[in-house]
């Protein structure tokens, strides 16, 4: 019974890869891609029969536009992709390389998990050229490089990872017309926000519309603005020695950065529904006060993600608009720019999962998703005309405008702080506690993973 | 071939297996190995029927070692070692570790909430549906629609709650029912699930109003097994509805009132999704369970993950020592 | 309730009366979910659901002036319609977000540039300029109008037909049932004859083994994952249906032997004595006798480890995978819900596709039930 439900399950497969063969978004050969690198990568690898499971974070909509850019991988190689997401990835991913099913390759956006299946010897170094290769072709590729680079279980640093399609963190949503209506200018300083966000609060409005509530993630949205407050008071090596703990987490500086989120956050008339419903509003009801009659809010401090939450037909551009969660003028840190993204490891080595490593360098695998929304990529070689719309283009300029890009801070603690002690201690911070505490606790629970 | 005719033949192969296994089994034992006749009848018959239990007993027995058994004794040993040192032996340390973690004892406190009010009051409420639908007519109809949240997942149930506990600031319409109905009596928006102490209470009701379900069906069936003649007899001697429920159904069905009662026991000791989808122990609403999942997952610190499991197995503990008292009375 | 015995009337309404609150108050949340997988997201997040149910006056989000424009003379104007589905009554509108209210319906306004804008009523609105409006942003209008209930099936739509759920929904239908029946029949069998032998068969160790039982019903699913993968692996069943129907057949014994235990304990001593008596075998006496009398008990625990195995989610991802060919109902509706989740009204809709099938399985199992349990009170 069994061969012949491997044979019947191959054939599916196949048809199944044939339909997605048959229905690749950009006709090959047509318009402003690199589809030079496409035919050089085909006539690289034919893998034909072989087959390639990747488990990614994607799911919904998002998982429509990552099949599209493997339709091109199969196209070009014969690999049949099976794609497979599930909303506990943290959790599949552990039960799975533990007992030894793991899939070929895994793309996910937790460094701090990635360091951990790393350390217990589930994930394959990339090849040695890597890590120049981001060098030369990300933008900031020495960032990425450090990104990608783990202590793999003989304590050896090596590259494990590769990062593709990131998020920008650092912007402010506004709706232009509803500041026009009000007569406000979008602050270009720090200064200037906080001045705006004291004058909105004059005029009788609410400037702010924050919310923390995501489920089990209850927490998160908070550890961002610590984050991007942490960029603009402090150099970025104070923010490096504060994800690695070389700073405690208690220390002064971390302390202030708290508190700096907290002049928005813990003023009853900063925030919509004042502090208290912070913790509970779902980050994704969140941004709807702003379009709501009369607005309940004036501006919502969120990754670039966030338009999929905005309320149906809002057009981007035109009902809702965002800018550049701005520096301190007086502190002369430049524009340092907070990100977030996705990195794909291989941790079942085989032929096919090399080459998708290789076909994630080529400029093709990231104007596919460009050219159609929600992706952002450092790659110099990829075609930038190509993005979907004019806000890709806008949020593009941001990340090379940069003067200082840094990866999620909470991603790159251990889990039980980044994605534990941080979130949960955050929602205690809103709800009362004082910076201080809150960050006393956070250092007792690293030091309790130590 | 398909997956649903596979599915179908598993279905012949299992069950005929099983029914195979069991019928097999028992006409080797009596057939062959230990025949009634011959010189040593009589006492192949004791003999077979010390083994006999045993054969019906173990695909159970296999199942269960394997299955649940088996990961028990793992975890107790991974409490036992730090997994970052290799798997070292480090004794009670993962325990010790625990112990002094805040959020345990919040954990402990909040589980001891949980046992004493939703076992109660899912039963409770249980046995009153289950009397009171029997009375009427359209009684199966209201079953139904009680038992209804047993068929909602525990994520789909969280969804519901949390709509109804959800906040809206004081100036704008509230979709949750609860700060409407509070609002329109004249208070403020409260944020239900972040009011210390009480919001275990609001996490609770959302496992009695799902296992209220499980405990009418169990309870209805009790009561409709008892013998007419008891209730007529009552009657007769001039006992009203109430003296009728609590004297005489009541006691004859407290066998599975207390059957019912441990299953959701063991229920709440295991809950974790409604805790996590909702607050993730948040705002004091901390459970056992939840605790584990999130050393487990969260933090990958298997020794005090386990260590908690090893906890919540302890806790079992008085429910086991009075079940091992029940079916040792049966047996004389 | 009535305390009085013997006014059977009153105390008959008393418990009709106590049964239609239970039956509310048990199916108010329910209903709200119901109500809420017909409206769209955005009606979700700013009203209750219990607010659906009749007209609504509130103030509508800004909604832009759109549509072709054309020359009327030697001005250009642009017709169009507020609210184009519903039937709402416009009582105030306005062009800024700080005055929304601040004009009558039917009232021209000047909006500046010689634009003139009127909203009538019913919410038809013209735009006129004395130039041409291509390429201009056209302004936003508020307004405070009473809209009638307004559903919608695009929820359901969505959860069933759209581009990313329609080729799965049902082969994940089938993979769901799949899972679940040999994941519901083996386990009762396997029990049934366990529960017999727990509770009429004596041998040394009997109280041992039932308080086993209750110890493993306690276990925590979670620990039980990663052991239990690592030995599918080693025996290479890997990730299969066989894998699945393992590991429910193992997770769901201990309640299923426990239930089914205390239940044939309960059946009358006399009837299995007599049979014994008349030579009957262990065999003999659990097929005939006991089989047919733990009917209702066999059937109420067949509902539930099939409502566990319908809505479990962690089992199935864990031992059957994520591939998209074998990809559980539940797994793929979470799915559905996108990578950061928290859409209530694919939630809603989903919640019901899903509970269908459990609920006509309980609606016909319950005459089984109520027949079952008739045979066996008449003992």
């Amino acid at each position: 019974m069994r061969p012949h439900l491997m044979a019947a399950a191959a054939g599916l497969a196949i048809c199944a890869g044939m339909a997605g063969a048959q229905s690749l978004k950009f006709p090959i050969g047509e318009g402003d891609f690199n589809w030079g690198s496409y035919d050089e990568f085909k006539s690289g690898h034919d893998l034909s029969g072989q087959t390639l499971s990747i488990f990614g974070p994607w799911r919904g909509d998002d998982q429509a536009l990552i099949e599209t850019v493997l339709a091109y991988f199969t196209e070009a190689t014969g690999v049949n992709i099976s794609y497979a997401s599930s909303e506990n990835y943290e959790q599949q991913i552990v039960i799975d390389t533990e007992a030894g099913s793991a899939p070929n390759i895994a793309i996910l956006p937790q460094p701090g998990l990635i360091q951990n299946l790393v350390s217990k010897g589930f994930v394959t170094p990339l090849p040695d050229g890597t890590a120049d290769w981001l060098r030369e072709n990300y933008a900031a590729g020495e960032s990425w490089v450090k990104l990608s680079t783990f202590k793999g279980p003989d304590g050896v640093d090596r590259i494990y990872a590769f990062p593709y399609k990131i998020d920008v963190k650092s912007l402010v949503w506004y709706v232009p017309e509803n500041f026009e209506d009000a007569g406000y200018e979008v602050p270009t300083t720090m200064e200037e926000l906080k001045a705006l966000t004291e004058q909105i609060a004059a005029d009788g409005e609410t400037p702010w519309c924050i919310g923390l509530g995501s489920g089990g993630a209850t927490g998160w949205p908070a550890t961002d603005w610590v984050e991007d407050m942490m960029l603009r008071t402090q150099p970025p090596e104070v923010y490096d020695e504060w994800t690695t703990n070389e700073i405690p987490f208690n220390d002064p500086r971390v302390v202030e950065a708290i508190d700096e989120f907290g002049w928005f956050a813990k003023n009853d008339a900063f925030v919509a529904g004042g502090a208290g419903v912070v913790a509970t509003t779902d980050f994704r009801d969140s941004p709807k006060g702003l379009f709501a009659s009369p607005p309940q809010c004036y501006m919502h401090h969120q990754a670039s993600f966030i338009p999929t939450f905005f309320p149906e037909g809002v057009q981007m551009g035109v009902d809702a608009d965002f800018f550049y969660f701005p520096a301190y003028e007086s502190k002369d840190l430049g524009s340092p720019v907070l990100g977030a993204g996705t990195l794909a490891f291989i941790t079942k080595d085989s032929p096919a999962a090399q080459a998708f490593i290789e076909f994630l360098e080529t400029p093709i695998a990231h104007e596919i998703w460009m050219a159609q929304t929600g992706f952002l990529t450092p790659f110099t070689g990829a075609n930038a005309d190509l993005y979907g719309d004019s806000t890709l283009k806008k949020l593009g300029k941001i990340l090379t405008d940069a003067t200082t890009f840094r990866f999620d801070g909470s991603d790159l603690m251990p889990a039980g702080v980044g994605a534990g002690s941080f979130w949960t201690g955050m929602v205690n911070y809103v709800g009362g506690a004082s910076a201080e505490d809150v960050a006393t606790q956070i250092q007792s629970s690293w030091d309790a993973l130590k | 071939m398909n997956p649903a005719l596979q599915g179908v033949i598993t279905i012949i192969v299992g069950v005929g297996g099983c029914i195979g296994y069991f019928f097999l089994s028992n006409l080797v034992l009596d057939k062959f190995v230990f025949p009634p006749v011959g010189k040593h009848a009589g006492r192949n018959i004791n003999r077979a029927n010390l083994v006999r239990p045993w054969l019906f007993l173990l695909p159970a027995v296999i199942a269960l070692g394997l299955y649940l058994a088996y990961p028990v004794v793992a975890t107790f040993w991974l409490s036992l070692t730090d997994r970052d040192a290799g798997g070292a032996f480090v004794g009670a340390a993962n325990y010790v570790q625990m112990m002094n973690e805040p959020k345990f004892w919040e954990a402990i406190r909040n589980n001891m909430l949980w046992l004493i009010v939703v076992p109660a009051a899912a039963t409770a409420f249980g046995l009153i549906a289950a009397q009171l639908t029997d009375r009427i007519a359209w009684g199966n109809i209201a079953k139904s629609l009680i038992f209804m949240p047993m068929a909602i997942s525990f994520v789909g149930a969280s969804v519901i709650w949390k709509l109804i506990y959800d906040t809206r600031p004081a100036d704008q319409d509230q979709i949750g029912v609860l700060n409407a109905i509070w609002v329109g009596l004249g208070g403020d928006p409260q944020t239900w699930l972040t009011i210390p102490f009480w919001n275990n209470f609001f996490l609770m009701v959302v496992l009695i109003w799902i296992q209220t379900g499980f405990a009418m069906v169990i309870l209805s069936a009790a009561l409709r097994g008892i013998p007419e003649e008891t209730v007529e007899a009552a009657i007769v001697d001039g006992a009203g509805p109430f003296q009728i429920f609590f004297k005489i159904k009541v006691p004859q069905i407290m066998g599975t009132i207390v059957v019912v009662w441990t299953t959701i026991t063991l229920v709440v000791l295991k809950i974790f999704d409604i805790v996590l989808a909702m607050t993730n122990g948040q705002w004091g609403t901390q459970v056992l369970a939840n605790y584990m999942y999130d050393k487990l997952f969260r933090s990958f610190d298997w020794g005090v993950g386990s260590a908690s499991a090893m906890v919540i197995m302890l806790l079992v503990m008085p429910i086991l020592i009075w079940n091992v008292r029940t079916v040792r009375k049966e047996m004389r | 309730m009535d305390n009085i015995a013997g006014t059977k009337s009153s105390l008959t309404w008393a418990v009709h009366i106590s049964v239609v609150l239970l039956v509310a108050l048990w199916l108010f949340p329910t209903v709200g979910l119901l109500v809420s997988s017909f409206r769209t997201a955005d009606q979700i997040a700013t009203s209750g659901w219990w607010s659906a149910l009749g007209t609504q006056k509130r103030q509508e989000p800004a909604i832009r002036v759109e549509g072709d424009q054309v020359q009327e003379g030697d001005v250009y104007v642009i017709h169009g319609e507020l609210f184009p589905v519903a039937d709402a009554k416009v009582s105030a509108w306005g062009t800024s977000s700080r005055e929304p209210e601040a004009y009558e319906p039917g009232q021209t306004v000047d909006i500046g540039d010689g634009d003139t804008l009127t909203v009538s009523e019913s919410g038809a609105y013209t735009l006129t300029s004395p130039e041409s409006l291509e390429g201009k942003r056209l302004p936003r209008i508020f307004s405070t109008a009473a809209t009638p209930p307004e559903f919608t099936f695009a929820n359901y739509r969505n959860v069933l037909f759209s581009s990313t759920a329609a080729a799965g929904v049902g082969q994940s239908f089938v993979n769901t049932l799949t899972v679940a029946i040999p994941a519901t029949i083996i386990p009762i069998l396997v029990a049934a004859f366990a529960a017999y032998a727990l509770a009429w068969m004596e041998f040394p160790g009997r109280s041992l083994l039932v308080a086993a039982v209750v110890a493993l019903l306690v276990v925590p699913l979670q620990l039980a994952l990663i052991p239990l993968l690592q030995f599918h692996n080693a025996i290479g069943i890997g990730k299969s249906y066989l894998g699945v129907w393992m590991a429910h057949t193992g997770f769901g014994l201990p309640l299923a032997i426990y239930l089914l235990r205390n239940y044939m304990v309960g059946l009358p001593r006399d009837i299995i004595e007599c049979a014994k008596v008349d030579g009957a075998s262990d065999f003999q006496i659990f097929t005939k006798i006991v089989l047919p009398l733990s009917f209702p008990a066999l059937a109420s625990f067949a509902i539930f480890q099939f409502l566990w195995t319908w809505n479990d989610l962690l089992v199935a991802l864990v031992f059957l995978g994520t591939d998209d060919q074998r990809l559980v109902l539940t797994a793929r509706l979470v799915n559905l819900l996108g990578s950061r989740g928290g859409q209530w009204e694919i939630l809603a809709s989903s919640a019901f596709v899903s509970i269908a099938v459990p609920l006509i399985v309980f609606f016909t199992m319950q005459r089984y039930l109520v027949r079952g349990l008739l045979a066996g009170s008449v003992k």
